[in-house]
């Protein structure tokens, strides 16, 4: 193996953390109260990452039938050990919490957005989905949402122990030696490149690939996708695994909502609607889907559909027509997660986005075609046949009647897109949080854990990743700590 | 002053008790009349304008909404807090609804609302205009629920 060995180290640790999300606070975390000297890298200019950004629920599951619902979420695509490993851990995730003095509560939403965070399982016909409950950190509203109660929580717990973070400080490389072993990290502070030796081992924590347009153009299923979570998450822990051999898996899975997109904001805007009176229409003003009926991280599926004639991915954009009691029910992006939260507060009743022209109105159907270039009269038959369908109670698309309510003028449309909250692929790896190569060897000493190759393969159930980062990043910890000192 | 109920009713909705609790949370918020800016604050706390008349005027309430006793499917209530227009006065009310089996497709809905805490004088000018509130919200919950059992 090529090596790039400094001959003098410029810092030295026992394990070096690269990324500071959940995943790396619980492995630097673990690691540090195994005695091990640690240092956490993080490229942006403050920790959190996703999970700061996130929904903040954590799963916990009921009982080991929780196996069963994940290995047919999996679809085969994790092995049924790794499954099996992530349950016993966290069926004891609260446990975790509060022996690092914290405490959980079993989140209970409101279910009256559209699409919603659902308290229970994303796929309730699955075997074993009565086990799913999700918990986020205790707290009150004024304590935050719950991913900055979450963030909160985990970013005292280093703060605590006092373990050594540098922020503003990206990890470029992974330092191999002859054998194969990831002995160090090639990092950039200051404009300036550091050597730092990792006596243990490194454990990669550093997020996905959401802002990185060529490898989502490359792996994801429908195009082009924006991103909801953090910006920092661009691929560099995928390059430095692949350069160092390691094999990668789950690189086309995601984790999708629907956003609005400005173009003054490098995220996008996560949209639901408060009331029952909103459709979606495609790029040619054709409804496709039950709007009602979508599981909040998985839309990606119904925007996926290729039309090989066209040659184009008619339903994205998509647009959301509205009426008037939807625009003033409540803001249509309502800050309970994404990276803009911390950086833009949508008007409560949709004037401010009216007045930027994000939001387009018109007193008819047609007007309101106009504005969105679509045919007048494919729009008007469309809302005709929406609003037929809600006073049947029957809609063409079989949402439910609960769900339904027919709009009257004036009329509103937004533009929406794709939205990754994250995605899952990265370096596989086995049930120790060990990076494999791609004969299914164990590179020597690097680990990785959370959304950086994720054991979410197939389908995602929410509040796994979180849960998934705790539980892999305990175990990541704990096994590099227990690795003899190298040199 | 202490508690005075406000309205109580009574009804069944042809459909079963997991479907009824399924249903009444999405009710309850499309039934209260003119409910704008709402903002959920978090899966217990919500807030938002309540645009009603009272004795013949417009008048804009902040509302702000705090779920208790969740027990699904069974039951629960919620804590509403209401404030007229600069604070004119204040009132806190408790909402219980309880979804009771009668059949398999069968379900006994009881609405309960009470009011806890309200001053002397807006207690004098308002108890009417609370009490016909709560009427006709619990009305449109009756009948929401019946069209869509």
């Amino acid at each position: 193996m090529k090596t790039n060995i400094p001959g003098k180290w410029d810092l030295e640790y026992d394990v070096v953390v690269v990324g500071w999300g959940a995943a790396g606070t619980a492995a630097a975390v673990t690691a540090h109260d195994q005695g091990a000297k640690v240092l956490i890298l993080e490229k942006m200019p403050q920790g959190g990452g996703n999970s700061s950004v996130c929904g903040g629920n954590i799963i916990i599951p009921k009982g080991k039938e929780f196996i069963e619902y994940l290995d047919t979420l999996s679809f085969k695509t994790t092995e049924r050990e790794i499954i099996e490993t992530f349950v016993e851990y966290a069926l004891k995730n609260a446990d975790w919490i509060r022996k690092m003095g914290g405490d959980v509560q079993v989140f209970r939403p409101l279910e009256v957005a559209y699409p919603t965070m659902i308290a229970g399982a994303g796929f309730p016909k699955v075997l074993g989905a009565d086990t799913v409950v999700k918990y986020n950190i205790k707290g009150t509203p004024e304590e935050g949402k719950p991913s900055q109660r979450l963030w909160k929580f985990l970013s005292g717990l280093v703060a605590k122990r006092g373990i050594q973070v540098f922020t503003k400080t990206p990890a470029k490389e992974l330092i191999p030696n002859a054998q194969g072993e990831i002995i160090g990290v090639m990092a950039e502070k200051e404009g300036k490149k550091i050597s730092i030796k990792a006596r243990k081992g490194v454990i990669l924590t550093c997020g996905g690939y959401e802002n990185d347009p060529r490898m989502k153009w490359d792996y994801m299923p429908v195009k082009p996708l924006m991103f909801l979570g953090t910006p920092g998450n661009s691929g560099d822990g995928i390059r430095m695994v692949q350069k160092v051999g390691g094999d990668l898996w789950h690189m086309t899975r995601l984790c999708c909502l629907i956003a609005f997109k400005a173009p003054e904001f490098e995220a996008a805007f996560w949209v639901s609607f408060l009331s029952e009176g909103f459709f979606f229409v495609d790029k040619y003003s054709h409804r496709f889907v039950n709007e009602a009926g979508i599981e909040v991280h998985e839309y990606y599926r119904e925007l996926s559909h290729f039309d090989v004639e066209k040659m184009e991915f008619p339903r994205v954009p998509l647009w959301a027509i509205f009426d008037e009691p939807t625009r003033r029910r409540g803001a249509l992006s309502r800050g309970t997660a994404g990276y803009n939260r911390d950086h833009y507060s949508w008007s409560l009743d949709n004037s401010l986005e009216i007045s930027k022209g994000w939001i387009l109105q018109g007193k008819t159907a047609a007007e309101l075609a106009g504005k969105i270039s679509v045919e007048p009269k494919v729009l008007e038959e469309t809302l005709f046949r929406y609003n037929q369908g809600c006073k049947a109670g029957k809609d063409e698309f079989g949402r439910a009647k609960e769900d339904l309510r027919a709009l009257e003028p004036p009329f509103y449309a937004i533009q929406l897109w794709p939205a990754l909250i994250n995605t899952q692929g990265g370096p596989r790896r086995d049930k120790e949080a060990r990076v494999l190569d791609p004969d299914g060897k164990p590179i020597p000493r690097l680990y990785a854990a959370g959304e950086l190759g994720s054991i979410w393969g197939y389908l995602y159930q929410g509040a796994c990743n979180i849960g998934e980062a705790l539980v892999f990043g305990q175990i990541a910890g704990k096994n590099v700590a227990e690795e003899k000192v190298w040199g | 002053m202490d508690s005075m109920l406000l309205d109580e009713r009574n009804f069944e909705v042809p459909a079963s008790q997991e479907r009824v609790w399924r249903l009444i949370g999405k009710v309850i918020f499309s039934s209260l009349p003119g409910l704008e800016r709402m903002e959920i604050l978090d899966e217990n706390n919500f807030r938002g304008l309540l645009r009603i008349r009272v004795l013949g005027f417009q008048v804009t309430l902040k509302l702000k909404g705090e779920m208790l006793d969740v027990e699904p499917p069974d039951s629960f209530s919620a804590k509403l807090y209401l404030e007229g227009p600069g604070g004119m006065f204040e009132a806190g009310q408790k909402v219980a609804f309880t979804m009771t089996p009668i059949e398999a497709e069968k379900t006994r809905v009881v609405c309960k609302a009470v009011i806890e805490e309200i001053g002397f004088l807006p207690g004098l000018l308002l108890k009417g205009q609370a009490r016909r509130f709560a009427r006709s919200t619990f009305e449109a919950i009756e009948k929401r629920l019946k069209e869509l059992a």
